[in-house]
């Protein structure tokens, strides 16, 4: 078994026998969905005519992808360097390349195993999402999604030194930024200032391009937009991770 | 004991914590096959040696080469060849102890038969099935000491481990770490149970204060230490004052029912003795062990 696939399924079996974390993956952005899909069940936004599902879908959706990949990456990073156990890795002759290619394989098949799931629900009638025929281009979106934002959890993994830190820091990061980036309410109901502050954030041109994907809410130059988006983020923080990561806390 | 082929070569090596010295000046030479015990009081110096020498740490001067290659930076070539014991809470969470090894064995590349192989050398074969997390603290340590010999490496790295394990455990470590030298492998660990360095090491470096204050056999830094020897007579067979007056006596003291006396050679005053307390029954000959030697140098009480 080469080292790759090792430390793939070593953090597969980790990753499934966390109930917590399993919960808080896929069960989590599902309540969202649930709460908000009944509270504005049947209503639309006033400003364009389109339904709440609409908008609601995508944009919890691309929260729920983005946050599980920070926090994923985030915690096994903390906890790996605290317990020694990039050291362990240090000392063999296995490359940081298969250990982060090991972590990204997991974070994608997760980013997917969630969409999957969370759009067959948001199809139920109860919540009547209807999809757009472009759909499938959401998946290269989620893909260098969770490219950009497992990246910056790498970063969060590296300046995080206990558990507690790595929540707070990536709470900091992700709950303003999925209200301003539009994922729990629409933004078009906002005053334009927000809505121009929105696209500092990467998780905007997510939400931005994974709704145009699933409901047809722009055009192809949105999906576009999205996609060279995120992979400018993914290229910047995935730098900063590379040049900041450290193998020990000691020095 | 210099050789061609050294394991590990260490010369004028520093290193500094800010203006703390953690090692200051240290060379020596480590021979293929010889098992090398590092000694020492805690904050000598010995971690952050053995840790240069594995390559985590990079030295501030001096150089060290390792089966002929510079541990820093991490050399690829060089990892696999060398073999470290982790910490106990180094291991990949909510695997099994099979798991882990596994795992750790893929890292190097190793041959997926050694990952039981390995559990068997350690006692671990009826815990493999368990969870990292539930096994005992001397469990957790020979899990441990297998990832620093699953993939055969020609250089251990051991750090205490026997510290966590039951005399039991500890007895069949050492038979495991005797097999490893027998097969030529080389061993270079720390402890601070001096009665296994003593059984164990071809040689033992005792480190203060960053310096290496004494390095040879342990039978020849005994000799050197020390040559008083003890004999404990029980004291209603000898009293203090004729104890004192047996020849070559240096020191005669009472402790508790015994008389304890102190000289530079056992042999005539042995025979004293057993003249003063008609015969030897119960009487008890102790010569310096490495113990001795080494809280002499290291200034314990």
């Amino acid at each position: 078994m080469s080292a790759y696939a090792a430390l793939s399924a070593a953090g597969y079996r980790a990753y499934t026998r966390d109930k917590t974390t399993l919960f808080f993956t896929f069960a989590f952005p599902l309540l969202f969905l649930v709460v908000f899909g009944l509270i504005f069940s049947g209503q639309t936004v006033e400003e364009s005519g389109r339904p709440y599902i609409a908008y609601i879908a995508p944009g919890v959706l691309s929260w729920g992808v983005a946050n599980a990949a920070v926090f994923g990456v985030g915690f096994v990073l903390m906890q790996w360097r605290r317990d020694d156990l990039l050291r362990v890795i240090r000392m063999t002759p296995t490359p940081l390349t298969s250990v982060l290619g090991s972590r990204y394989v997991l974070a994608v098949g997760i980013g997917l195993v969630q969409a999957v799931l969370f759009v067959a629900v948001a199809l139920l009638p109860a919540f009547g999402l209807e999809l757009a025929a472009g759909w499938w281009l959401a998946v290269p979106l989620l893909v260098l999604g969770v490219t950009a934002f497992l990246a910056l959890g790498a970063i969060v993994g590296t300046y995080a030194r206990t558990p507690e830190a790595v929540a707070a820091i990536a709470n900091c990061l992700m709950v303003p930024m999925a209200f301003l980036s539009g994922s729990f309410f629409p933004l078009d109901a906002m005053p334009s200032w927000m809505q121009t502050l929105s696209w500092i954030f990467p998780l905007k041109y997510l939400n931005n391009g994974v709704s145009t994907a699933l409901t047809g809410s722009g055009s192809g130059a949105d999906i576009a937009l999205g996609a060279a988006g995120l992979a400018a983020f993914a290229l910047v923080f995935g730098a900063v991770a590379l040049k900041t990561f450290r193998w020990s806390d000691r020095t | 004991m210099p050789t061609a082929d050294p394991a590990v070569e260490l010369s004028d090596i520093h290193k500094n914590y800010g203006t703390q010295r953690a090692v200051d000046g240290i060379s020596f030479t480590i021979a293929r096959g010889e098992f090398f015990g590092l000694l020492g009081p805690n904050g000598a110096g010995k971690t952050t040696l053995i840790e240069i020498m594995e390559g985590l740490r990079r030295a501030d001067r001096g150089t060290v080469t390792v089966l002929g290659h510079r541990p820093w930076p991490r050399d690829t070539a060089l990892l696999p060849r060398i073999g470290l014991q982790t910490q106990s809470s180094a291991f990949f969470v909510r695997l099994t102890a099979r798991e882990h090894l596994a795992t750790v064995a893929a890292l190097y590349r190793a041959e997926p038969a050694a990952v039981d192989r390995t559990l068997a050398r350690v006692g671990l074969t009826d815990r493999a099935g368990v969870r990292v997390e539930d096994l005992s603290g001397g469990q957790r340590q020979r899990l441990a000491i297998a990832s620093a010999l699953v993939h055969d490496p020609e250089l251990i790295f051991l750090d205490e481990p026997t510290a966590a394990l039951d005399p039991q455990a500890r007895r069949e470590l050492w038979q495991v770490l005797r097999e490893l030298k027998g097969a030529g492998r080389t061993i270079v660990y720390t402890t601070h149970h001096l009665d296994e360095a003593e059984a164990l090491c071809d040689r033992v470096a005792i480190v203060v204060d960053g310096k290496v204050t004494a390095l040879d056999t342990p039978n020849r830094l005994i000799a050197a230490g020390s040559a008083a020897t003890r004999l404990v007579v029980p004291a209603d067979r000898l009293t203090l004052e004729a104890a004192r007056a047996l020849p070559g006596v240096t020191t005669a003291t009472l402790d508790g029912d015994a008389v304890i006396l102190e000289t530079a050679d056992a042999g005539p005053l042995l025979a004293a003795v057993e003249r003063a307390a008609g015969g030897l029954h119960g009487v008890q000959t102790r010569t310096a062990t490495l113990e001795d030697v080494y809280l002499q140098l290291t200034n314990q009480p």
